[in-house]
């Protein structure tokens, strides 16, 4: 019906060949009165000089370089032609180059918040500081599904960014946007919040969009929004446009949000999901007035799985859950955003409508006893094979292998159950991720399948 | 007077050392002006149209229209999901502004309120001169827009666009008043709406732009695009509040908006003409052209004809004389004071009633 595009906004390199700077020529031609007007009819005029010369030291560039592999497409048919190491398997290494923004979190470590999509299969990342100094990065961790990644930098004299409590903000709040648009230079724009607690948009798995219609472009990915006391509030991530530029509807992933996925990144080198236990849906008018429920929004449990978090905490099918720890659920995408980072273990109050009362209750977030993880992140030879953990310990499991990838040429199987890393056993996600990080040209991986055991070479 | 003299100085220095203590103890006190705390330059540090969204956003409803489309020739109609935009809940009444062309060629025409109600709407009538139509739902408890008949919109005044871009759910966009528009009622064009550069798209036609206080100043429409294939940020149109209330009350009133017909076409006199007719500059118009069979023409205007009165009132611009007809009774007569061939004569026209355009 409407052709619209949703963009994430890297922006791949593109130099900008002749930029005349007529600027400086317009400025000598100045009169030496010509004075910034401080009043106009009585009244001071406002501007955002002041905050923006102590907040945008924090906001940096970020560009990426590195090759992503892409296979030739043979037919299954063909291959057989050629063998596993003929032509079928041949790869094609792409070169690519990307920008974006980053924001300085903590000056003292370093740390560089940004998007995970900025940084996806880059080999070198590059710092740059408004004052332009460079500074290779280092990966600390991401997080695919809310799109966040934590990189560090070894620098002095580092500007950081306060977070707001972006729980407290309102529709009609001021917002400033700073990042690197089109590779430009740093640029800052503004506006306010449209919209709060946006989802839907299909751009990652966890969605709690803050929409801004501050000017945010290509290349802005990963820069700070922030708010008139220059803290930041979020982290721009994509624009909505149907021909590609900002018609004024642009997303930001909020502080709270990000801060709690940081803290899980330093502590854990990842992020870990907490889960409640429940499936459902959105609270519709039809829903509300079918149940007799006087409230419009919030989302309505379906099914509450057993031994669940939610199930411990007395949550039933039926019931709507309308805020986690005191903030609004709009909807339910909402509430699996904001489940889905607060981190295992974690207590939190949910409000709850139950036969048209509301009450609170108080649950603890579940570790997912299914961790999932991209092993491609783990070792180049592991590309396209989908880790979880086993139950008490008893492996990795290789959830799914992507047909014609690494992985599967390496000869790795969906069920395979990796136990071991050359002589070393290994028990879980986090001891395989520790094993493969050190630097072994080759790795044996010693495989559980079914009754066997076998060995595959990794190279 | 010596008794006065010590009296006033005493208290001045009671007040300067008053003072002094005072911005020892709080030294914030000082430079509440300075730049290097913005915000306290008239912004506070809480500045936010947050209150004045509260205010007006319930009230901009989201609007799905659906026809009957047959899939197959020989299959039933069935309604199917049409187009999507904004609306404004004017009243109690349950009265509400849109875009024309957002209901145009709908079977069915769905209201969504912010509070999560839905509500098949009944169309009141519409005018395609400004892209307008009232709807009107049976409902309790709405939520009327804030409206102030008293405030003036300006130049520069910020402004918030409220509507349901791209169907994502409700969006404030701000901005400010680029260019103001007029509120005359006659068809000379859409180049003299409110012009705003908050963000307006597809789906916020017929949504609410409101002024800092959330008082509605216009009704947004993003069917005027400057140019079909220019993206064009930053330039968007809204119909100015009076007018729009103004072809409201007619087309509740009447079904339809009821304009004055003349019948002619005309253009201001320039100096270069004024001195080749021997006329004052930017005074009248000169006709350019009459309908056939219209009002102007059976009074016997021709062209050429310089109008320099109407109702023994001076006629400055073509745009004045348009919408003074725009506003009078079809049937009415009026009085147009002529200069033709240097002579002045007055002539009386019985005036028409301006057609609807055809629907498309």
């Amino acid at each position: 019906m409407m052709k619209v595009h949703v963009i994430k906004v890297r922006s791949h390199c593109k130099t900008l060949t002749a930029l005349a700077l007529t600027a400086a020529m317009g400025l000598t031609s100045l009169p030496a009165t010509a004075a910034f007007p401080f009043a106009v009819a009585g009244q001071p005029l406002p501007s955002l000089a002041p905050i923006l010369e102590q907040v945008t030291p924090a906001v940096v560039n970020i560009s990426v370089s590195g090759t992503k592999v892409s296979q030739q497409q043979i037919p299954e048919e063909f291959r057989y032609f050629f063998g596993p190491d003929g032509l079928g398997s041949k790869q094609q290494a792409q070169p690519f180059q990307g920008l974006g923004s980053g924001v300085i979190i903590d000056a003292k470590r370093g740390y560089v918040l940004t998007n995970n999509h900025v940084i996806a299969d880059a080999d070198k990342i590059q710092v740059m500081l408004k004052d332009g100094h460079e500074y290779e990065a280092k990966l600390i961790g991401a997080d695919k599904s809310s799109d966040i990644a934590l990189l560090q930098i070894t620098a002095k004299n580092l500007t950081e960014i306060k977070f707001a409590d972006s729980d407290k903000l309102r529709v009609g709040d001021f917002t400033i946007a700073i990042g690197n648009p089109f590779g430009l230079g740093q640029t800052v724009t503004s506006g306010i919040v449209s919209a709060l607690g946006r989802t839907g948009l299909q751009l990652e798995n966890l969605e709690n969009f803050i929409q801004t219609d501050a000017a945010i472009n290509s290349g802005n990915s990963g820069g700070a929004l922030v708010n008139l006391r220059g803290e930041l509030i979020g982290i721009n991530t994509a624009i909505l446009g149907p021909n590609g530029g900002n018609v004024g509807i642009g997303f930001a992933i909020p502080a709270n949000m990000a801060n709690n996925l940081v803290q899980q990144i330093i502590e854990h080198g990842e992020v870990r999901r907490g889960v409640l236990g429940v499936a459902g849906q959105e609270l519709t008018a039809d829903l509300a007035k079918a149940f007799d429920i006087d409230v419009q929004y919030g989302a309505f449990i379906n099914q509450v799985s057993p031994n669940s978090a939610a199930e411990e905490a007395g949550l039933v099918a039926g019931d709507i859950i309308v805020s986690v720890n005191h903030n609004k659920i709009r909807s339910f995408s909402e509430l699996r955003a904001r489940i889905g980072t607060l981190g295992p273990n974690k207590e939190i109050t949910l409000g709850i409508v139950r036969d048209g009362k509301e009450i609170p209750v108080t649950a603890t977030l579940k570790p997912a006893d299914n961790q999932l993880a991209d092993a491609s992140n783990m070792h180049p030879s592991l590309k396209g094979a989908i880790l979880a953990s086993t139950d008490k310990d008893q492996g990795v499991m290789i959830s799914d292998v992507k047909p014609r990838s690494m992985a599967a040429d390496a000869g790795l199987k969906q069920g395979d159950i990796i136990i071991g890393v050359n002589k070393d056993k290994v028990k879980n996600l986090a001891q395989l991720k520790a094993l493969l990080s050190e630097e072994n040209a080759t790795l044996a991986l010693n495989i559980q399948r079914g009754e066997q055991h076998l060995f595959r070479v990794l190279r | 007077m010596k008794n006065l003299w010590s009296y006033v100085s005493k208290s001045i220095l009671l007040g300067i050392a008053v003072a002094a203590v005072l911005l020892l103890a709080l030294p914030q006190l000082q430079n509440k002006q300075g730049l290097t705390q913005p915000f306290s330059l008239g912004l506070s540090e809480q500045m936010s149209f947050a209150a004045a969204v509260k205010r007006a956003a319930p009230s901009v409803v989201n609007i799905y229209t659906r026809t009957y489309q047959k899939s197959t020739i020989n299959s039933k109609a069935t309604l199917r999901p049409q187009s999507l935009g904004s609306g404004v809940i004017m009243n109690k009444k349950g009265y509400l502004l849109t875009n024309y062309h957002v209901i145009a060629n709908a079977d069915q025409i769905i209201v969504a309120l912010q509070d999560g109600r839905f509500f098949t709407a009944e169309l009141i009538g519409f005018d395609q001169y400004t892209d307008l139509a009232v709807l009107s739902i049976d409902a309790k408890n709405l939520p009327s827009i804030p409206q102030s008949k008293h405030e003036q919109t300006n130049i520069g005044d910020v402004v918030l666009a409220i509507g349901n871009p791209y169907n994502l759910g409700q969006t404030i966009t701000q901005g400010i008043i680029s260019a103001r528009g007029r509120i005359g009622m006659s068809t000379t064009g859409h180049q003299n709406f409110l012009q705003t550069d908050a963000a307006i798209n597809e789906g916020n036609s017929g949504g609410a732009l409101v002024n800092s206080l959330g008082e509605l100043v216009g009704i947004n429409t993003a069917s005027f695009q400057v140019s079909e294939n220019v993206e064009t940020m930053g330039i968007s149109f809204a119909i100015p509040y009076p007018l729009a209330v103004k072809i409201m009350n007619s087309l509740i009133a009447n079904g339809r908006v009821i304009r004055g017909y003349l019948g002619i076409e005309g253009t201001s006199i320039n100096t270069v003409m004024a001195k080749l007719l021997g006329l004052k500059a930017n005074q009248g118009i000169v006709v350019q052209n009459t309908a056939p069979d219209s009002p102007a023409e059976k009074a016997g205007l021709v062209t050429g004809d310089v109008v320099i009165k109407f109702n023994e009132t001076e006629i400055d611009n073509v745009i004045w004389l348009m919408d003074v007809v725009a506003e009078q009774r079809p049937g009415s007569k009026i009085n147009l004071t002529v200069i033709r061939e240097g002579k002045q004569l007055d002539i009386s026209v019985t005036l028409g009633e301006l057609q609807a355009l055809q629907p498309q």
